[in-house]
């Protein structure tokens, strides 16, 4: 399945035997999957087939919720982050994750980008203005919002907001950033803008990006993974499974004949 | 025949819209010619020395500023205790308690708790301080309107929660954010006006209350500001002067009453003015 996968790639985050549950309701069904370090993956496949749920597993956002449960090992620092002993807040500080929605909070363009930084850092208000606006700058934001710090981040634009959470994600340091469907409520020069910035982060992160959009995967991602009712039908690098898919579902899927 | 289909419809609908019309101005009728009286009764009433001078005898001119004292520092005290009670159990219910057993009882609680008569507040306040200290008191009074406070803010806090979308709390806690940090600095935030209209409405609800006063901070013709001794309060005063065969003491409860009403009033348009901002977020 992955046999072009170039050899001196790391595994940041290694999936084996994935499995997820919404109480009684099986939503992945034993997925392995790598995810190479420093490299953009997109998941696709039709709405449903597990996903969303793959990602919010990689940083245990789904324990916000009773009843959901996942099995198998996600491996990431040597560690299976699945076993409870590890520190949720601290995986989730490594692995930032953009939603759908953009999610502003309820205060000051400034103090959305500190809030993260403020939670694991104490630092003097110059280097903290400095992380701030270095962030805004890799979320291609600053020069649009650098005269109006102290506005509040709900004024601003969808495209603008979801660039926000984007800085906002990026200011704390993480190693992996989770992006699920980031541009499905955006217009397409804010998706654009967005792309070119996921571009630009893969030099330094490890990038996972979910999307219901063909030509989005293709335009920003190294590898492919495509899903299907829970289960990982296909994945390989991008150029691949855009061209010569081995599975004929994911060819279906690619070119709009199902899904 | 289409028309004359048509022409039935049109005919019914202007029926059920004259029918509607009569039924709000019945409503609304009411509520003027009760607006009213209070106004042009009260207003004969209002002086400075309304607001300045405690209340007297019938026969010499006096006020009700030891009434308004009272009043004022039972509610502060109540709103004081209230607040956080109701506000963290609010919390609770919303942010921990949403998937627990115990939350269904505790909210089934709270409700009859707010619409219990406020009578039976005063008779259990009655029992819990009066009774044990011997005698009434401004702490016994503010204790049973804050008895009243608590259930309204801890619905309002908790609807105004679930209002919050989950989507931020999954923003903030995917940062790594603790829980409880979580909702101190975003959800809170992000409701701060709903619960603040919550205790602006808790506050007007309790300013009319005179049943739980009635057994607990019982009244007092003199000003004090002791809370240990029994004090003076709006609702009280326009009771007892209303329902005495004075003509001036009748003035002054038409003017108490028109003071309370605009305190409410006030409140409500204050707390209208946070929804719209509530909204407008």
């Amino acid at each position: 399945m992955t046999e072009k996968t170039p050899a001196d790639l790391a595994k940041r985050i290694d999936i084996r035997d994935l499995s997820f549950y919404y109480g009684e309701h099986r939503a992945l069904k034993d997925v392995t999957v790598p995810l190479y370090e420093r490299q953009v993956t997109a998941f696709i496949g039709p709405s449903g087939c597990g996903k969303s749920t793959l990602l919010r597993v990689l940083n245990r956002i789904y324990e916000l919720y009773p009843n959901q449960r996942a099995t198998g090992q996600v491996i990431f620092d040597g560690d299976n982050v699945l076993e409870g002993n590890n520190d949720v807040n601290l995986l989730r500080a490594k692995i930032g994750m953009v939603f759908q929605k953009p999610t502003p909070f309820p205060m000051t363009i400034y103090d959305n980008i500190a809030y993260g930084i403020k939670l694991f850092e104490r630092l003097p208000k110059s280097e903290l203005d400095g992380r701030v606006e270095n962030a805004l700058k890799r979320a291609a934001l600053w020069n649009e919002v650098k005269d109006k710090l102290r506005q509040s981040g709900l004024s601003l634009s969808g495209g603008q907001q979801q660039r926000l959470c984007i800085a906002r994600s990026v200011a704390t340091r993480p190693e992996v950033i989770l992006l699920d469907e980031p541009c499905s409520a955006l217009d397409p020069i804010s998706t654009a803008k967005i792309e070119e910035l996921i571009d630009e982060l893969a030099n330094e992160y490890t990038i996972v990006i979910v999307t219901h959009n063909m030509q989005q995967a293709s335009r920003v991602s190294d590898f492919t993974a495509f899903m299907f009712l829970g289960e990982l039908v296909e994945f390989g690098t991008t150029e691949k499974m855009f061209t010569s898919p081995t599975v004929k579902r994911t060819e279906e899927y690619i070119t709009g004949r199902f899904g | 025949m289409r028309m004359k289909l048509y022409a039935r419809r049109r005919l019914r609908n202007g029926i059920f819209v004259a029918l509607s019309i009569a039924a709000a101005a019945f409503g609304i009728g009411w509520l003027a010619l009760i607006l009213g009286t209070l106004v042009i009764e009260g207003a004969s009433g209002m002086s400075t020395t309304l607001f300045t001078l405690p209340t007297m005898p019938p026969g010499s001119s006096g006020g009700v500023s030891n009434a308004i004292f009272g009043s004022v520092v039972m509610s502060a005290i109540a709103v004081a205790v209230g607040t956080p009670v109701g506000i963290l159990a609010g919390t609770w219910l919303a942010e921990y308690g949403r998937h627990a057993r115990f939350a269904v009882f505790v909210r089934f609680v709270n409700d009859i708790l707010l619409s219990a008569p406020s009578i039976l507040v005063g008779l259990f306040i009655y029992e819990l301080f009066v009774v044990h200290m011997g005698h009434f008191s401004a702490i016994a009074g503010a204790a049973a309107l804050a008895v009243i406070v608590i259930p309204v803010v801890v619905r309002t806090t908790e609807n105004m929660l679930l209002l919050v979308p989950n989507t931020l709390r999954e923003a903030a806690a995917a940062l790594g954010t603790p829980r409880n940090f979580v909702i101190r600095t975003v959800t809170w935030r992000a409701a701060r006006a709903g619960i603040i209209t919550g205790v602006l409405l808790a506050i007007a609800r309790i300013s009319g209350e005179t049943a739980p006063l009635l057994f607990t901070a019982f009244g007092n013709q003199f000003p004090s500001s002791d809370l240990n001794a029994p004090i003076a309060s709006l609702p009280v005063v326009i009771f007892q002067f209303a329902n005495s065969a004075y003509d001036d003491w009748h003035r002054l409860a038409w003017a108490a009453a028109l003071l309370i009403t605009f305190a409410v009033l006030s409140l409500s348009i204050l707390a209208r003015i946070f929804e719209s901002k509530r909204i407008s977020q």
